[in-house]
């Protein structure tokens, strides 16, 4: 059965966020991730929050890094956030972002290497076992937890590139993919299966989940409008091959760059065109969301991520979704 | 304020789109920095239990809507035709 999971960053407080989530929770969603980000508030404190005032509802961050964040310290929050909220806790990691890590002067060192290695010691630790780990990118002298850690944590990882997204198939129990369309979607799908040749696994065993930039309304215009400051910033990060998979004018990518280097929003949002927020997120009225939910479906995908904006207002989004999506795209109850 | 009296001045039929509407003032608002912790628990706890629209609810969300948003919640209310609601917050503050 396909889930939905949906996204919230902790540039809100926390109270906005843990609203969103109950009301996500009675919608129908199945997961909720929490971005990290050093910029905005604490994810394990914003999951803590909607964890407690939640029953159901999955939740992790989606996603964290093994840079920012020791590996130690993520299996210390997520078996502890465990500990509130049993056998719903899941986690997300990635490389996470090279301009951000740089701008806090930490080296995105081995990103391969290091998400494989924070993935095998989080997964020692939050078993509980006594980890001493020599690897390219940590080394663990002998560490363990004073604490019996309870669950398994689901650990997904959170892919863009074709050896990360084959590095979640081959040890991910999920892969969050950064995408919308169903063409980068496809491709990645395809990235994720030589993961789970190579690892000698089954693709039914893992959770593939298209992570994507999300906008509902049920006036278009008004779901564009609010798609096109995310849309921007997607394209700027985008590397060439990806734009031209979709037929996006490379001058104009890079007058959006220039612009957002300098805080020009007007002419960044403004060098948005059509055919950038048709390839980097799902936006429009419920049924043109269905139409484009069902074209990921057949990709392979069995989690569809509604991330940021999701709609010009939240809450009206949510409801849409919750009311006008979730039940023609899932027959069976949440 | 005495918020819980304030709140007696909603009619019970008009409950449910008072609570929905200050719901939409506060989650809208730009100044959600100036939500005191204790109400922001209080809200989600009414929230959790499905009880915005009751007595406690509208008065924690009433609270909450005239710190981060005094006039947009008494245009709210407006549009809702408290005019009594609406005095008496205006005599109040």
């Amino acid at each position: 059965m396909v889930k939905f999971g949906i996204e919230f960053v902790p540039k809100d407080p926390y109270w906005k966020i843990t609203y969103f989530a109950v009301q996500a929770e009675r919608g129908g969603f199945h997961n909720l991730w929490i971005t990290d980000h050093f910029n905005n508030r604490n994810v394990y404190v914003a999951l803590t929050a909607a964890a407690i005032y939640t029953d159901r509802i999955a939740l992790g961050p989606g996603v964290t890094n093994p840079y920012m964040v020791n590996p130690v310290f993520t299996a210390q929050a997520v078996a502890t956030l465990d500990e509130l909220a049993p056998k719903r806790v899941v986690l997300g990691i990635g490389a996470g972002d090279k301009t951000t890590l740089a701008s806090v002067g930490v080296e995105m060192r081995k990103p391969l290497t290091a998400v494989k290695e924070a993935v095998s010691i989080i997964r020692s630790m939050a078993n509980g076992e006594k980890v001493v780990f020599e690897g390219q990118v940590f080394q663990i002298a002998g560490a363990s937890f004073l604490f019996k850690p309870r669950s398994r944590i689901p650990i997904y990882i959170g892919a863009q590139g074709p050896k990360m997204l084959a590095l979640a198939g081959k040890i991910g129990d999920g892969v969050l993919i950064n995408a919308c369309h169903p063409k980068d979607v496809e491709y990645a799908v395809r990235c994720v299966k030589e993961g789970v040749r190579e690892g000698g696994r089954q693709f039914n065993d893992l959770d593939v989940a298209a992570y994507t930039s999300f906008s509902v309304h049920e006036d278009l215009k008004k779901a564009a409008k609010a798609a096109v400051p995310v849309v921007a910033f997607i394209v700027a990060g985008s590397p060439g091959q990806v734009l031209g998979r979709h037929d996006i004018n490379l001058e104009k990518a890079e007058e959006i760059r220039e612009a957002l280097k300098v805080n020009d929003w007007g002419r960044a949002f403004g060098a948005v065109s059509e055919e950038m927020i048709q390839a980097f997120s799902v936006c429009g009225t419920p049924d043109m969301c269905i139409e484009r939910i069902d074209q990921l479906l057949k990709s392979g995908i069995s989690q569809f991520v509604v991330g940021s904006p999701i709609g010009p207002k939240v809450k009206v989004a949510i409801d849409l979704i919750s009311e006008r999506i979730i039940p023609r795209v899932i027959t069976e109850p949440a | 304020m005495e918020y819980l009296k304030l709140v007696e001045l909603i009619p019970v039929e008009k409950r449910e789109i008072t609570a929905d509407k200050l719901v939409d003032v506060i989650l809208s608002s730009k100044h959600s920095d100036k939500m005191p912790s204790g109400l922001a628990i209080a809200f989600l706890q009414q929230w959790r239990q499905n009880l915005l629209s009751s007595k406690l609810g509208l008065s924690a969300l009433l609270e909450g809507a005239i710190l981060l948003e005094q006039e947009k919640t008494l245009v709210a209310l407006r549009e809702l035709r408290l005019d009594e609601l609406v005095d008496r917050i205006k005599g109040a503050v």
